[in-house]
């Protein structure tokens, strides 16, 4: 009880900056992402059997299931998959159920259609999910109740497992102990079909197809299919399975002129030839997934230029297979999507200009519409995507469809418009940095320097010229004002975004530019709620290299991206996205000020090393190797820019400690796996000096060991293994602060001077000085992924500590009052204390809901926080990425520079206007009241 | 109603109140009370200013005393000032406040202004006899406002309004420039 009134009081007397509610979703913005989606395994269905509208399901390429409202874009429900399993992600879902199925890696899981809540979870230890199915039909009856899902596991244990749709118990297993590729798994209303690749010592690969029986799981048959070598490996196959009366598994020669086609438990084989012409790049098969619905299918072929498509139908009795008709020959890129509607199988043509319907039957066109695009999709075709279809009397009425464009654009063209576009090519953001705009402050600066180096009248008719030049701007200004103040009394006003960078007056527009996985770039305006600004594909200009996880750097006006697959580094215009050559710009360091020397450390077999000025000398100048049996994990040095506005603490007796401000500490962590131990070293990166050191037991050392050092503290936290017998448990967060001497008022060794060097320490004055190091330790509830801190102009603002907590999807930033490693411990703070804002020490720091950043935002896989400052001082800018983007500023303590969203504009206006007219009124009654006085005097 | 009788004539007592006569019966039997000092007639005052000038004056030397002794006491006179003040002080608190203000603005003001009026407190007392003797009055009475002074500078200090402190002077004190500066090669 004592323990929580301490905490309630803490709470009080920190200055908690909350996220106020009229400042949410304004100041601050969040992609909910899913990357892009898979083509198999995204369809429209209803969330539960009565439902009227349906839902789009989707599972991303990185094993996200994401669940999306088809009118609006917004997200209903996902989940995202906590590691990164091998193997392929599946969704799958039985018609009128109210559940999905996915399977990535070992985990096969159903979740709630309509809630996304988890139904059961069954992982096969050792296996890897190739392929899943619902078994929508057992001997001819669809099966009302929970349907049961048909698991093909591969990867060490292959075989077909049945697994029971209410509870996912398997109900039988059959093991395949042939030693094939299982490839994938089939069903249709009466048998199983189990697929592999067989791979003899000699010769071709042969596809094998097993039937099982669905009730037993018992093999039926095995048939082999000779493919005549044209299938090396699996990704030679075209395509297998649809669960439709007919199953089909189609192959491909190398050249793509020959398409073969096997309906799975037949053994012929119908082949036909590819249009003659162009050569086909690729040929993709779509078939419906429908049980009930016709046995018709398209093929599409590919080329440089156009594509094209042929329909083929499948003749039950007689095992055979037609071409129907062909689909005119288009220019450009397209895609096709199938959708049923009973048994009757629609095609849907989607390209950048329009969308067709037709039906399976025949080739008459039952609606067509003009594809009214966007910005947002200037210059991007469709790569695939997934339809529902409205017909009435022959003719299409209304088709919704969702495409995923090539520029990484998810959109849903509902009619031939553009309803929607979530921009999921932003997923998976691995390296994102501040843009730095090329700036015109600086050149004014430089036009008033030069004033300085000259006589008086020249430096004054300098200066008046340089005002009559800038009254050119001053009409545009004047034009300005009208919108500047309406946009400030009733809301924004609509500008593009590298305009409001640059005329920015608090500094809150920041571009920021990222990079994905897959080497696409992309600026954000963090200051108007993330808007796009613009987006490309590195791979346009280096085609050859696949990206795996490039870096950035930010330079004044251009970014430099680096990868380990890329020779040399590409550079990019920040504000526009164009490519800038290397001979075009200067690289200047701006790390180093003058006369100081430059040292750079990296960690080199597993010792950090320093090295003297890179190029000159490869020897190093200092190395750290840690003790025997410790890895370095990793290491985080003081930021560049890191401004510290005072250089000592004042105490509550007006004295001073003094704070130890090195720029060059770097934080080192290493554990050992055997004795389960964690260490924290803190160096001297000039000299290789060992300043500090702590060692913690018992830690669990496969977790994540975060850390972070600015100013002149620094903090790391670390996991308490649970199989430890320790009195505590849990997750510590530890702070220490360094000063140059333990009294106060005394600057320890160095003195006064002024200069300071670790690396020729002068005599006498003891440069080699070790700070007195201060640090506490607390309890914290949740894990914390990464830590960073919070950055503004002069550092006069109190800093806060932004934690990353995965268990609770949220970004928590700890004022610095809050864990001050001066809080007294054991007794309650005197008077002196008190006035500097300690409070007792808590053993357990308990995240105060006020303190989370992203309120009602759940942020899935953030994988990094970087700040900047702003432009004001009480604010520093916030940007989160990882699967998820997340934007957002905080004002440690508090907003002291700026107007609230609070602050009533129109009430102040209208005051003064009604004090002016008052005035007017009042000003001639006193007037006469004057004259009067003085004539009756 | 008949007209109204015409008033009693008035009693003695009212007569003798009205009539301003002398205020001492001029043959009365009894001796004045010890202490009591008639107001004189003309008459009286003027033989009673003849008797005064008969009176032998005070030297020059005995008002120069009797000056000095006035000017003593004007001099430890702000010192007698100072154990109210003090007390003032203590109980306003070393908050900033209102009050507190006001009172230590009265406390600088009144040494100051005094020692500024110093010539003009003393002149009355300043004769060609006393002028030399005034000089360590003087001294005394600007010691004595110093007091008054350096309890108000006392006060301020304890406010924390003085920078006698090291925290005071925080700003004007650098950082340190660091001959190297090492960063990790990844950020070169």
């Amino acid at each position: 009880m004592r323990f929580d009134a301490a905490l309630a009081l803490a709470a009080c007397l920190a200055p908690a900056a909350a996220v106020f509610e009229d400042d949410a979703h304004h100041i601050d913005f969040h992609y909910a992402l899913l990357g892009l989606p898979k083509h198999d395994a995204t369809f429209f269905q209803k969330p539960f059997a009565g439902s009227k509208a349906s839902l789009l399901y989707t599972i991303s390429q990185n094993q996200t299931i994401g669940v999306v409202n088809p009118k609006d874009g917004a997200l209903v429900w996902r989940q995202a998959s906590s590691h990164d399993g091998a193997g392929p992600g599946l969704l799958r879902s039985g018609e009128g159920q109210d559940t999905v199925v996915s399977a990535a890696g070992d985990r096969i899981s159903a979740w709630s259609a309509s809630d996304g809540r988890l139904v059961w979870e069954t992982r096969v230890a050792g296996a890897t999910v190739e392929d899943l199915e619902i078994l929508e039909q057992e001997d001819g009856i669809t099966d009302t109740e929970a349907k049961d899902a048909i698991v093909l596991l591969g990867n060490g244990k292959p075989g077909v497992k049945r697994l029971d749709g209410k509870t996912g118990r398997t109900k039988w297993t059959f093991e395949d102990a042939s030693g094939d590729t299982p490839f994938q798994v089939s069903t249709s209303p009466t048998t199983i079909y189990y697929i592999s690749l067989h791979t003899p010592m000699i010769g071709a690969s042969k596809l094998r197809v097993t039937s099982l029986s669905p009730i037993t799981g018992k093999k039926l048959d095995q048939y082999t299919l000779s493919s005549d070598s044209d299938i090396q490996s699996r990704e030679h196959i075209l395509f297998a399975g649809a669960n439709t009366a007919a199953p089909l598994i189609a192959w491909t020669d190398v050249a793509n002129k020959v398409l073969k086609i096997n309906i799975i438990g037949t053994k012929g084989v119908s082949t036909f030839h590819a249009p003659s012409g162009e050569p086909v790049e690729r040929i993709i098969l779509h078939a419906p997934d429908r049980v009930n619905s016709l046995a018709h299918f398209l093929v599409e072929y590919q080329t440089a230029v156009g594509h094209s498509a042929d329909v083929y139908h499948v003749d039950l009795k007689k095992s055979t297979i037609s071409k129907a008709y062909s689909l005119p020959a288009l220019k450009g890129k397209g895609t096709f999507t199938t959708s049923t509607s009973d048994a009757n199988v629609y095609f849907t043509r989607v390209t950048a200009e329009e969308v067709t319907v037709v039906s399976s039957v025949s080739h008459g066109v039952l609606g067509r519409w003009p594809v009214r695009g966007t910005p947002a999709l200037a210059g991007a075709y469709p790569v695939h995507g997934t339809s529902e279809v409205v017909v009435k009397a022959d003719s299409a009425t209304a088709v919704r469809s969702a495409i995923l464009f090539s520029n990484g654009q998810w959109s849903l063209i509902r009619n031939g418009e553009i309803a929607w576009t979530r921009p999921e090519f932003l997923s998976r953001v691995v390296s994102a940095v501040w843009a730095e705009l090329p700036e015109e402050e600086e050149a004014l600066a430089h036009k008033l320097e030069a004033e300085g180096d000259r006589n008086l009248v020249s430096a004054y008719i300098h200066r008046v010229e340089r005002h009559i030049r800038d009254l050119e701007h001053f009409p545009a200004w004047l034009q300005n004002i009208p919108n500047r103040v309406l946009g400030n009394v009733i809301g924004k006003s609509e500008e593009s975004a590298i305009e409001e960078i640059h005329h920015d007056t608090f500094g809150f527009h920041k571009l920021v530019i990222v990079v994905t996985e897959r080497g696409r770039l992309a600026a954000l305006d963090v200051g108007s709620k993330g808007k796009v600004v613009w987006h490309i594909d590195l791979n346009q200009f280096s085609p050859k290299t696949t990206f795996h996880s490039p870096s950035m750097r930010a330079f004044a006006g251009y970014v430099e991206v680096k990868d380990a697959s890329l020779e040399g580094s590409i550079y990019i215009n920040s504000t526009t996205g164009g490519l800038i050559s290397s001979q075009d710009i200067e690289v200047r360091s701006n790390v180093a000020a003058e006369g100081q020397s430059l040292i750079s450390f990296d960690l080199v077999d597993g010792d950090l090393e320093g090295f003297l000025d890179t190029k000159s000398s490869p020897e190093a100048i200092w190395t750290f190797e840690p003790p025997k049996g410790e890895r370095i994990i990793s290491y985080t040095a003081r930021p560049v820019k890191d401004p510290v506005a005072s250089i000592g603490k004042v105490l509550g007796d007006r004295r001073v400690l003094y704070k130890y401000l090195n720029p060059n500490l770097v934080l080192v962590t290493t554990v050992v796996e055997s004795s389960r131990t964690a260490s924290v070293y803190l160096l001297d990166s000039a000299s290789g000096q060992l300043l500090h050191t702590s060692s913690h037991r018992d830690v669990d050392v496969s977790r994540p060991i975060s850390s972070t050092i600015s100013e002149n503290w620094f903090s790391y936290s670390f996991t308490i293994d649970s199989k430890s017998a320790t009195s505590s448990r849990g997750y510590q967060l530890v702070v220490a602060e360094m000063y140059e001497s333990p009294l106060p008022d005394d600057r320890g060794p160095l003195g006064a001077s002024p200069n300071a060097s670790t690396l020729q320490p002068s005599e006498g004055n003891g440069d080699a000085a070790k700070p007195h190091v201060l640090l506490q330790t607390w309890h914290i509830p949740e894990e914390i992924s990464h830590m960073t801190v919070t950055q503004t102009r002069q550092g006069i603002t109190s800093r806060e500590l932004l934690v990353t907590l995965p268990a609770s999807n949220s970004i928590v930033g700890i004022p610095r009052q809050a864990i001050d490693p001066r809080r007294p411990i054991g007794r309650d703070p005197t008077a002196q204390e008190q006035s500097e804002g300690l409070t007792k020490y808590t053993p357990m720091i308990l995240f105060d809901p006020k303190w989370h950043l992203n309120h009602k935002y759940e942020l899935i896989g953030v994988k990094n926080v970087i700040t900047s400052e702003s432009g004001i001082e009480s604010t520093s800018l916030v940007f989160a990425y990882g699967l998820d983007i997340f934007g957002t500023r905080v004002a440690p303590s508090f907003a002291f520079d700026i107007l609230g969203k609070g602050f009533n504009k129109v009430q102040m206006l209208l005051t003064v206007v009604a004090l002016f007219v008052s005035v007017l009124f009042v000003a001639p009654l006193v007037q006469r009241k004057q004259i009067n006085s003085l004539w009756t005097t | 109603m008949s007209a109204p009788p015409p008033p009693p004539p008035p009693p003695q007592w009212v007569l003798d109140l009205e009539s301003a006569g002398s205020t001492k019966p001029k043959n009365s039997p009894l001796p004045d009370p010890p202490g009591y000092t008639a107001s004189l007639t003309r008459k009286e005052r003027a033989q009673s200013s003849k008797v005064a000038a008969v009176r032998k004056a005070p030297t020059p030397e005995e008002m120069d005393t009797l000056k000095m002794k006035k000017a003593w006491e004007l001099a430890i006179a702000p010192a007698k000032q100072l154990p109210m003040s003090a007390i003032g002080m203590y109980m306003t608190g070393n908050t900033l406040q209102i009050f507190s203000i006001f009172m230590i603005f009265t406390l600088f003001k009144t040494p100051v202004m005094a020692v500024a009026g110093l010539q003009r407190t003393f002149a009355p007392f300043d004769t060609p006899g006393t002028s030399g003797r005034l000089i360590g009055v003087k001294l005394v009475y600007i010691l004595m406002n110093l007091v008054g002074l350096a309890l108000g500078i006392w006060k301020v200090n304890q406010m924390g309004l003085l920078p006698t402190t090291r925290s005071d002077w925080l700003a004007w004190e650098g950082e340190r420039t660091w001959s190297e500066r090492a960063v990790p090669r990844e950020w070169l």
